[in-house]
């Protein structure tokens, strides 16, 4: 058994959704199968081998290879299984992920991981805007699971996230944990502007300090929280330099906020 | 070009026709007498044996247009993810379950043999984008209640006690300014009163600036309807909607007319009493009496039927007092420019909950004890009840007593012991389906041309094959003709034409009334009075929509 994977034949003009090809809608299928398959192209359909050659047999574990920056909804729902896409990835990975993990060696666009349940995803490169977010309209983001990247990420990561944790090694855009009922986002580059806009609950760790704090957040003083080590434990498993920031954040500032709605949310700042 | 539809069992009731095998012959998109004697060279023929000819379906109370049902997309946007409808054959591509978009809301209603709908809120300051709405709905015939009696000039006239002259001559100017073909009232004086802080406002409490009462509006409007005859009484949607004990209001307006025509929409939200441990019953016994010893009373139904939609309402008071039931938990309540008011809020009724599942037993209880089906008219109050499509869902409830009671045995028990639904033996027959749904429906909107299979009528046609299981015959007609075109074929749309405008014109003293309106619009309004006022070419020049003008009583 070999890795099922599938190689792009040349760029896409159109947005292609791939979210029928994880292992929960594969494992019964054969390679002849599969490679009949209608994906949603744009606005038509298309057989899965005109527009990729595929090689392997094994649906627990799937490759992504060529020009996959415009490969939308990639590992939507699945239960299962690694997925790893050797490229950029489009928008919606990860969506209503449940388990496995997918692994993204380039860039994501927009609504990474969004309402996500469980799994695991590792993004080398940046993500878009709405990581961890709820689709528009929904009130219900990022629900468990663990999301780390490397890079930088967009506006308004983790808004209406619910449970679940982000880890960002690089800088963050505006809105950082708006409308958060609960979860937890650590991020050590810099962070953008609103930060905890109308959050409820949950947890904001920052190893850089803010350029700025919305009046809304009270200022706590400084705490040494026993639940930090517990956290930087759960995160062995990562390739992250906050595992070797212990020192840094034995101290840290803590916000609470946003005090023009449920006010129980805190930002914690890095003191060291 | 001469079509003839042979051989179908034909329910027409507006000529008492109940289930006679009989031939129609349709010429130029109407239907013509049985051309005895002349040469007769049918051009295409339809055979029909075996299967029920009716007329196409009318409904009369439908929120497919105006600026509620915008909001309520924009509200909503799952409400379009998880129901997408991909393009195919002439159908283009949309989506919505309960606030569709007006393509699906066109074809769907068509693929269910329905020929027109009629939008029963229309703010005069929102009909021009009403109507632009209702004009891309294809394939059916539309139509609009004009909504006044929160608006503040119609409550500065009452409460500085003019003649009903005046008032007369400001509906048929705001019926003719908004090209519609009946007159609403939201929760009378109810939408002001919110505005000044008022929490509800029952009939005769006094509004607390203006010092009108609602009981006051409504005979002052009841009356004006009457005086100009446009033929659909007074469209009343009554104060307290939702409320439990709601019925002694209902009652109250009932005989607050005094005998003049009024039609009480969505009945089943004002039809609630107080009895029980929970403090929430039934008053379809009472209200089903009243409607059937007052002549003058016509309703609407309203029916709720379970699962996810969206209620979009004027009554933003009681929109306001019901957004804590929001699921999910997000809800809309607006002024809409100082005239009304607008409230969404989405909601899911639930089989298993008390409240949701007496709502659906008084709503069929009310259906099964209303003597006359020409006074009672099918609707869920789309989106509010439930969305349109479930309608052949709800004829199978009303036809098919075995259906009803075991979902009654499936709702909540406590509901169920509560309701008189399960010792009602009545089932709907098609002939009285064919009333509600189309010749009394065209009767009480003062639809000559509709609702009928006459000579003269306009062919709107559904040919359905008759089964036993109603809901599955009612889901997918065979045939639908609008106005003499074959629309739909075995359930699928197979061409797209657009329908008409439906509107009435009274007659009344314009330069009179616009005397008074002038200074008024010049100094409170956003718009300018000739603005308002929403000419023909605006509704007929791009060639798809045409106005269809109904006569009011006097008028030839």
């Amino acid at each position: 058994m070999s890795a099922l994977t599938f190689t792009l034949k040349g760029s896409l003009d159109q947005r292609l959704n791939v979210s029928s090809l994880n292992v929960d809608h594969l494992k019964d299928l054969d390679i002849a199968a599969i490679k009949v398959m209608k994906l949603p192209l744009g606005n038509r359909s298309i057989a899965l081998q005109d527009l990729f050659s595929v090689e392997g047999n094994d649906p627990t574990e799937i490759i992504f290879r060529g020009k996959t920056h415009k490969l939308d909804k990639i590992g939507q729902g699945m239960t299962s299984g690694l997925i790893r896409v050797e490229g950029d990835a489009g928008s919606y990975l990860g969506m209503h992920m449940k388990g496995g993990e997918i692994r993204v060696k380039g860039s994501v666009d927009a609504y990474g991981a969004c309402e996500m349940k469980n799994g695991l995803i590792l993004i080398e490169g940046h993500a878009g805007d709405f990581l961890g977010a709820a689709l528009p309209g929904n009130k219900k983001g990022m629900a468990g699971g663990m999301v780390h990247v490397k890079g930088n990420v967009g506006a308004r990561a983790g808004d209406h996230m619910r449970r679940g944790l982000l880890v960002i090694d690089g800088d963050t855009g505006d809105y950082l944990g708006s409308r958060m009922t609960a979860g937890t986002i650590a991020v050590l580059g810099r962070t953008g502007r609103y930060l905890g806009y109308a959050m409820g609950r949950g947890t904001l760790l920052l190893a850089t300090p803010p350029q700025e704090i919305l009046p809304t957040f009270q200022d706590c003083g400084s705490h040494t929280l026993g639940f930090i080590p517990l956290l930087l434990k759960s995160l062995k498993a990562l390739d992250t330099p906050l595992l070797g920031m212990s020192d840094q954040l034995k101290r840290v500032r803590r916000y609470a906020g946003d005090m023009c709605g449920l006010g129980k949310g805190e930002i914690l700042v890095a003191t060291n | 070009m001469l079509m003839k539809l042979t051989g179908g069992k034909v329910y027409d009731p507006a000529h008492g026709i109940d289930g006679e095998v009989r031939d129609l012959y349709i010429r130029e998109g109407r239907i013509i007498a049985h051309p005895h004697g002349e040469a007769v060279s049918v051009d295409q023929e339809f055979d029909c044996r075996g299967k029920v000819i009716m007329s196409g379906a009318i409904d009369m109370h439908t929120h497919i247009g105006g600026g509620k049902v915008t909001i309520a997309r924009n509200l909503l946007p799952e409400d379009h993810r998880n129901d997408p409808v991909a393009r195919s054959g002439l159908k283009r591509a949309g989506a919505g379950h309960s606030a569709s978009s007006t393509l699906t809301t066109g074809y769907r209603y068509a693929e269910m043999g329905y020929t027109a709908g009629f939008e029963p809120a229309v703010l005069p300051i929102n009909a021009r984008q009403a109507h632009m709405e209702m004009a891309d709905v294809p394939l059916l015939d539309v139509g609009g209640y004009v909504m006044l009696g929160s608006d503040d000039f119609f409550l500065r006239l009452l409460s500085s006690g003019v003649d009903q002259e005046v008032i007369n001559d400001y509906v048929a100017w705001t019926v003719h300014s908004s090209q519609c073909i009946g007159l609403k009232v939201v929760n009378p004086g109810g939408i002001s009163a919110f505005k000044f802080n008022q929490r509800s406002l029952d009939l005769d409490e006094q509004h607390q600036y203006y010092g009108v009462t609602p009981r006051g509006i409504l005979q002052s409007l009841t009356r004006a309807v009457h005086e100009l005859g446009i033929p659909h009484p007074l469209h009343v949607h009554g104060c307290n909607l939702g409320v439990p004990g709601n019925i002694e209001t209902t009652l109250n307006t009932i005989s607050g007319v005094e005998g003049l025509p009024m039609h009480l929409t969505h009945i089943q939200f004002h039809s609630y009493g107080t009895e029980g441990d929970r403090k929430f019953s039934s008053g379809a016994a009472k209200i089903a009496e009243a409607l059937n010893k007052n002549p003058n009373i016509t309703v609407d139904v309203g029916q709720i039927l379970f699962g996810q939609t969206v209620t979009a309402s004027g009554d933003s008071m009681r929109q306001y007092a019901n957004h804590g039931h929001a699921h999910p938990n997000k809800w809309v309540c607006m002024d809409i420019e100082c005239d009304a008011g607008c409230g969404v809020v989405p909601f899911k009724y639930r089989d298993q909950n008390f409240v949701n599942a007496l709502q659906w037993c008084i709503g069929l209880e009310i259906f099964l004890l209303a003597e006359d089906p020409w006074r009672i008219f099918l609707t869920t109050d789309h989106p509010n009840g439930a969305p349109f499509t479930t309608y052949p869902h709800l004829i199978r409830l009303l036809m098919d007593k075995t259906f009803r009671n075991d979902r009654l045995a499936s709702i909540s028990p406590d509901a169920a012991a509560l309701s008189t639904l399960g010792s009602i033996d009545r089932e709907y027959s098609l002939y009285e389906i064919a009333i509600m749904t189309r010749a009394g429906a065209a009767r009480l909107l003062g639809l000559h041309d509709r609702g009928h299979l006459g000579a003269g009528a306009a062919a709107d046609i559904t040919v359905y094959t008759e089964q036993d299981d109603k809901e599955a015959m009612f889901t997918r007609p065979d045939y639908v003709f609008k106005d003499g075109e074959l629309i739909v074929r075995k359930g699928e749309v197979v061409k797209i034409v657009w329908g008409n405008l439906h509107t009435v014109r009274p007659e009344f003293d314009r330069a009179g009334i616009e005397r008074r309106l002038k200074p008024y619009f010049d100094r409170y309004h956003t718009m300018a009075m000739d603005n308002f006022v929403i000419r023909d070419w605006e509704i007929e020049d791009d060639g798809r929509s045409q106005i269809l003008v109904h006569p009011c009583r006097g008028q030839s």
